[in-house]
């Protein structure tokens, strides 16, 4: 097929080749866009679809027996939790992608408080130890940035990675500028397992089966949410606030409970 | 259809291929529609990346590539063109090569199929079978 542009004029008036040609270059385009539209009509569909369906709880808002780890401000109009697993992937593409405009844009502002519970999942073999390190990381004020830095450098540590965790995560402990002997003596022995067992204990109470699981004021969303989606549960559950003072000073009440 | 624009063709559905899971990559598509094998677990994991930068944005720049190459080899002054006709080669023998890498990480490694990283290795590979024979016609016509 090839050939028949290559031989051109062969036997044949220019003009009747090159009105065949441009008849064929033509019919090669419509194809091309008609395959680009029907691909990027696909993409958008996809973009579009609801990627995960909430689930109501049965309670309003079901006070929490574990603290977990606070960020903002406790009494914002909306409390937001979320399960999550530090080896999990899609726990750590929600930490790297989504969440830095979730603290910049509705945690710093006020509109939510944010809780992190531990949810280690037991195929994670490191995932314990990484609970522990970020645990270890808050006794000197600094959970939060060896969340963080646990979740960016996920794949250097997980179970694929290494069987020694530990290793790993000195380096963050001395990036970050903790207590290198403290860390290692809170880390060895393990002193906030029991916390991390009532942060999953939480999550098993309130029947969490996936991470990461969020917990939006009244609804439980699990999956990686995109910042659109997240900002729409947290706008839903700030009018449900303001709708039900009722229920809102239930969870106030809750909250003054885990203080 | 002359065999570059075929590659054309080829080019672009590669485009929309590698552009699903960048989407998926970068946070915009949420779930990947994978009816065989482990899409999440292959493009989640610490191979899914390479310098830096996300295999199917490396996947995407390499089909972008093979698009212009085609097109422009399309226009009837280049259709003769045997630096373009090895251009293409060149390119496509690579991302064979690079694509039978990944799938060997894929069954060997992460011990996880991708459907879609599959489709577009076996894409390369055609590719690769539509750049040869082009070759060749050029290289008996010059």
């Amino acid at each position: 097929m090839a050939d028949k542009g290559v031989d051109r004029g062969r036997g044949r008036r220019p003009g009747v080749v090159n009105k065949q040609r441009g008849n064929s270059a033509q019919r090669f385009y419509v194809v091309l866009a008609l395959i680009a539209v029907v691909g990027a009509l696909v993409l958008i569909r996809a973009a579009r679809t609801p990627k995960f369906t909430p689930v109501a709880t049965t309670a309003p808002i079901i006070p929490a027996q574990a603290e977990g780890y606070l960020l903002g401000n406790p009494n914002a109009p909306v409390q937001v939790m979320e399960f999550a697993d530090f080896e999990c992937p899609a726990c750590g593409n929600f930490s790297v992608i989504t969440e830095p405009d979730v603290r910049t844009r509705i945690v710093n502002t006020g509109l939510a408080s944010y809780r992190f519970f531990d949810f280690p999942l037991p195929m994670h073999k490191n995932t314990m130890a990484a609970s522990n390190a970020a645990a270890c990381a808050a006794d000197q004020g600094k959970f939060w940035e060896m969340h963080d830095a646990l979740f960016r450098n996920q794949p250097d540590w997980n179970t694929e990675a290494t069987s020694e965790p530990k290793k790993i995560f000195l380096g963050y402990v001395k990036t970050l500028g903790l207590n290198t002997d403290a860390w290692e003596k809170c880390f060895d022995e393990q002193l906030h397992q029991n916390r991390i067992l009532a942060n999953q204990a939480e999550g098993s109470r309130r029947k969490v089966q996936s991470t990461p699981t969020f917990v939006i004021g009244t609804r439980m969303i699990p999956g990686a949410l995109s910042y659109d989606q997240f900002k729409a549960y947290v706008d839903s559950a700030t009018k449900e606030a303001a709708s039900a003072p009722a229920a809102h000073a239930d969870s106030t009440a809750a909250k003054s409970r885990t203080q | 259809m002359t065999r570059r624009q075929a590659l054309a063709l080829l080019a672009v559905v590669g485009i929309l291929i590698a552009l699903y899971l960048t989407l998926y990559k970068i946070g915009v598509i949420g779930v990947l529609s994978c009816s065989i094998g482990s899409c999440e677990t292959v493009n989640t994991s610490k191979w899914s990346m390479l310098l830096g930068i996300p295999i199917a944005e490396w996947g995407l720049a390499a089909y972008i590539a093979l698009f212009g190459l085609a097109i422009a080899g399309s226009a009837e002054a280049r259709e003769q063109s045997i630096t373009i006709a090895r251009l293409l080669v060149a390119l496509a023998g690579f991302s064979v090569l690079v694509s039978a890498w990944l799938t060997y990480l894929e069954l060997f490694v992460i011990h996880a199929i991708c459907i879609w990283c599959l489709t577009s290795a076996l894409l390369w590979v055609v590719i690769l079978a539509v750049s040869v024979a082009d070759l060749r016609a050029v290289s008996r016509g010059a």
